[in-house]
């Protein structure tokens, strides 16, 4: 259907102030004013410019999956007939109000695509995530920024790239062609732009044809899922690959397919909440038995968890799908530059050599 | 009181209250718990083997074995040993208490592949707990197993579990072979460590299943002790524990290689194990 | 010269590479600024070794942080590359009896300081880095884009504008020339006085700013050789429980506090903590505050002398200035 419109890049303000009338609205922009590296997704506010000519340090996954959320509140009562009884009361109310993310990148929507399998395709539905996912609405740019860490081609993505998204959003002289993917988008579309002239149009043709062509990163996985499986006990590979790590954990917090979490009760007097916050498998405590025993003591073990359950674990799962969106993130904010390209890469290298 | 906005929320535990506590050993307690909504609890459904998480508002969730077995359905029964902050919880609960759960979880025993097969159970400590729901199943359906025997070993007499339960199992057709570590005075059963009496007891393993749950250095020398008798791996049983918290294979945590534990176990033969890997 | 030191560092680990049973030094990383520690046990990965201004990281907390560093042999050393503030946790890690001076076999490179790559990117959108190095006070990237040429001062990181301890204070053997520090000595806490000029208010709306884009991510604890609570940090405790797994800001200001008080008198401002952070928050001022106060009450600096205790593990009865 016919639902493209041009935005004019002086326009665009203009474009997300309407939009943001009529329904909450997330870009990629600058946390604070002085002089920042960083960007993440923010809430709209009248005015404000949205950064689009970078991919963001920090993915759009808190929007699905906050990183605190109370999935419960509990209040204790006591009988006023029988002050020794205590009972509780329980309740999962939650709001969610139906939102845009302007300005997302392919990779950050794969990402979403795994998070899609593990919270709702599984033999339990998490309500909190699919009420969330099924009120947000992607408006994702065709990339043409991919750096040196990219690889969203090797893992089935591209600039391209639209999987999971309502419109597209693609760069041409002097603004963007912005492209209705679904009804909802559809619905959403109107007078925010002007119909597009036919050069735009073509040009707007062109740079989709050319990203879908572009091959981001040369990382080749086919067969690491079995090459993970048949490397996993070689302990002196694992050793060589994770010494420098610290277990710090920025590569989950940064990552868009990582969605580990706990799930703790906090209270006060009375009432109290239970949260679910976000946890890194690559923190000690995150198997830590109560006995005292760890099944994962050592970073090493830690890291080819984490290196198996996105190249290993999640295709074996679902149908082939690996769970990383090829967004380079957790290997530009790796303080010890840990490359997992490198490491899921040389799984099949060292798998053919003879030991 | 219990508001539910999302249906179907896996998250949301229903309210069960304490009507029972039994004080097993200094440090096991066992609590018999049935859901405040009665229509739940007549259809509360499970098999023997799978989990259950219990919530103490406030401190958090720990799982559990469901002790009971699903033919006695007064109560669910949950032992509970204490070692951490929600377990310390739950061992100051009261019978009246109200608490959360969130159950059947995993899956349980394949007890339809169990029948006309000989049993061999073998406990240590706590380790009991997972195996009594599975014992009480196949006594109730006593003519569906051939020959079962139970060896439950303990550091002290002190420390054996369900002590006043032990006649009815002899009475339900069990050979019962109870042992402590070293001599106590007035114990007059079997002396030795479980693989030690597992050994001098040597139970055949032809038509036999057995299921062991224990301290992980029990485990490791029954099963060594389980070899040696000529037992293979199909034929080995066990329940595996790790942390837990959405126990709906969401969260991520307790996973073995692609299984999860929540989802795939807590039940897992010892042949399924050597596939997996090795991070237990 | 950056390429001869790197060339007479390799000859010198070379020949000592027999008696170590580990080298710890820096090899290169996703692009040509950034490096990434490396654990040299044979010859054949000597080449790997580099040094060059983009070598940030500290590497001492390899010889502590588990699994900690052992040598399978009791007579061989463990070999390690240290700039002059690196130099100092070292010490700091002999004061407090992590390490043995004698298992070290410390190569010490006087440093001129190091690169920020978060810097350069504000200053350039770099993509697809080919080269980068310093020459003359500027450094030059190539990339996608073309050539670069930026002023050194603007890109070096803010710790490296205020180092007063640029060559090591103790090695076993010097990779280049000794050279001068950029900042006088009455200037190093230029930056914690700016902050305490402003008012009250003003400086807790800062803290407050800055801890709010804070993740818990604990990267700059994982990252500080002289954290040690390590896995029983007070922040990820539940028994007993300091802080709820909220994103509040009490539970942040809390972290980050207990942690800078952790480190009073023992923070060697090597600024690890502050180049980790993914959400670039100024760390390692908190803890720059502190050493400034243990400087002016107790006249004591941490990281320099081997022999000297931090004096909040000690006690004096003499001590007068508290």
């Amino acid at each position: 259907m016919a639902g493209k419109i041009f935005i004019a890049i002086d326009r665009l303000t203009l474009a997300l102030d309407k939009l943001s009338a009529k329904i909450d609205l997330w870009i990629p922009a600058s946390l604070q004013t002085d002089n920042r590296e960083l960007t993440e997704f923010v809430p709209y506010h009248a005015g404000m410019v949205p950064i689009l000519d970078r991919q963001t340090t920090l993915p759009p996954k808190k929007i699905l999956l906050p990183q605190v959320e109370t999935l419960l509140r509990f209040e204790h009562r006591k009988d006023p007939q029988n002050p020794l009884k205590v009972s509780v009361s329980l309740d999962d109310k939650s709001e969610v109000r139906p939102a845009l993310v302007f300005g997302a990148r392919p990779c950050d929507v794969k990402g979403f695509l795994t998070l899609d399998r593990v919270f709702t395709n599984g033999p339990y539905v998490d309500p909190y995530y699919l009420e969330r996912r099924r009120n947000t609405l992607f408006a994702t740019l065709v990339c043409l920024q991919a750096d040196g860490t990219c690889f969203c081609s090797s893992v089935g993505s591209g600039p391209a790239d639209t999987e999971g998204s309502d419109f597209r959003v693609i760069p041409v002289d002097g603004g963007y062609v912005v492209d209705a993917l679904t009804q909802k988008a559809q619905s959403l579309i109107d007078s925010l732009g002007d119909t597009p002239t036919q050069h735009q149009e073509a040009q707007a043709r062109q740079v989709v044809e050319e990203a879908s062509q572009h091959r981001v990163g040369d990382l080749d996985l086919t067969g690491s899922a079995e090459a993970f499986r048949k490397r996993f006990a070689n302990d002196d590979y694992w050793q060589e690959m994770t010494a420098q790590c610290l277990s710090c954990g920025i590569c989950t917090y940064v990552c868009p397919t990582c969605y580990c979490f706990t799930i703790t009760d906090e209270i006060e007097n009375m009432r109290g909440e239970r949260l679910r916050s976000w946890d890194s498998c690559m923190f000690y405590q995150y198997t830590l038995e109560a006995s005292g025993h760890n099944p994962r003591p050592s970073k090493l073990n830690r890291y080819r968890n984490r290196a198996g359950h996105k190249f290993s674990y999640i295709p074996e799962k679902y149908d082939g799908l690996i769970g990383c969106c090829g967004c380079g993130r957790c290997i530009r904010s790796c303080p010890v530059s840990i490359d997992i390209r490198q490491i899921v890469g040389r799984l099949k290298e060292n798998a053919c050599e003879s030991e | 009181m219990r508001v539910n906005k999302f249906l179907n929320n896996p998250y949301l535990p229903e309210l069960a209250t304490v009507q029972e506590i039994i004080q097993e050993t200094a440090n096991i307690r066992t609590l018999r718990v049935s859901l405040d909504d009665k229509e739940k609890m007549s259809e509360f459904s499970f098999r023997p083997g799978q989990v259950g998480q219990l919530s103490v508002f406030g401190a958090g969730e720990s799982t559990f074995v469901i002790n009971s077995p699903p033919t006695r359905k007064d109560y669910l029964q949950f032992s509970v040993m204490r070692v951490g902050e929600v377990t310390q919880r739950i061992h100051q609960l009261n019978a009246g208490d109200q608490i959360g759960l969130r159950a059947p979880l995993g899956k349980g025993f394949q007890y339809e592949d169990m029948k006309g097969h000989d049993i061999l159970f073998i406990g240590g400590g706590i380790g009991m707990a997972p195996l009594r729901t599975l014992l009480l199943f196949m006594i109730d359906n006593r003519r569906d197993y051939g020959d079962i025997m139970v060896l439950y070993g303990a550091r002290s007499p002190q420390d054996l579990c369900y002590t006043y339960e032990f006649q009815e199992w002899k009475a339900g057709g069990v050979n019962l072979v109870l042992t402590v570590d070293s001599e106590f005075p007035g114990w007059k059963e079997r002396v030795g460590f479980v693989p030690t009496v597992l050994s001098e007891e040597s139970p055949s393993p032809h038509n036999r299943i057995a299921v062991v749950c224990g301290p992980p250095i029990m485990i490791k020398f029954v099963l060594f002790g389980l070899k040696e008798l000529g037992f293979e791996d199909r034929q080995i049983l066990t329940t595996l524990e790790k942390r837990m918290k959405c126990g709906i294979g969401i969260c991520g945590r307790c996973n073995i290689g692609s299984q999860y534990v929540c989802l795939d176990g807590p039940v897992f033969s010892y042949e399924q194990i050597t596939g997996m890997a090795q991070e237990l | 010269m950056i390429e001869t030191d790197t060339m007479q560092l390799h000859k010198l680990v070379e020949e000592a590479l027999p008696e170590l049973d580990t080298m710890i030094g820096w090899a290169a990383g996703e692009d040509a600024l950034h490096t990434t520690p490396i654990f040299i046990r044979g010859a054949k990965s000597i080449p790997r070794l580099i040094w060059s201004p983009f070598c940030a990281q500290n590497l001492t907390g390899y010889l502590v942080k588990p699994p900690a560093l052992k040598p399978a042999d009791k007579h061989k050393q463990i070999g390690i590359c240290v700039k002059g503030c690196d130099s100092r946790s070292l010490v700091a890690l002999i004061q407090e009896k992590f390490i043995t001076r004698d298992r070290l076999r410390i190569f010490g490179i006087p440093c001129r300081g190091t690169v920020d790559w978060r810097k350069v990117m504000r200053q350039v959108r770099l993509s697809h880095v080919r080269s980068a190095k310093v020459e003359d006070n500027r450094l030059i990237v190539d990339d996608a884009g073309g050539t670069h040429k930026l002023n050194l001062e603007d890109v070096l990181a803010r710790k490296c504008l205020r180092c007063l301890y640029p060559n090591p204070v103790v090695y076993d053997v010097l990779v280049g020339e000794p050279t001068v520090s950029r900042i006088k000595p009455e200037d190093i806490y230029r930056d914690v006085d700016a902050l305490e000029k402003r008012p009250l208010e003003e400086r807790l709306a800062f803290w407050q700013s800055e801890l709010d884009r804070c993740m818990r991510c604990y990267a700059c604890r994982n990252a500080c050789p002289l954290c040690v609570c390590q896995e029983h940090c007070i922040a990820e405790t539940r028994d007993p429980k300091w802080l709820t797994l909220r994103m509040g800001i009490p539970e942040k200001f809390l972290f980050h506090f207990i942690h800078a008080m952790h480190l009073a008198g023992r923070c060697t401002e090597c600024g690890e903590c502050e180049r980790v952070c993914p959400m670039e928050i100024p760390v390692t001022l908190m803890k720059e505050k502190l050493n400034k106060i243990m400087e002016e009450m107790l006249g004591y600096v941490a990281g320099l002398d081997p022999t000297a205790i931090p004096p909040l593990l000690t006690f004096n009865p003499s001590e007068t200035g508290v």
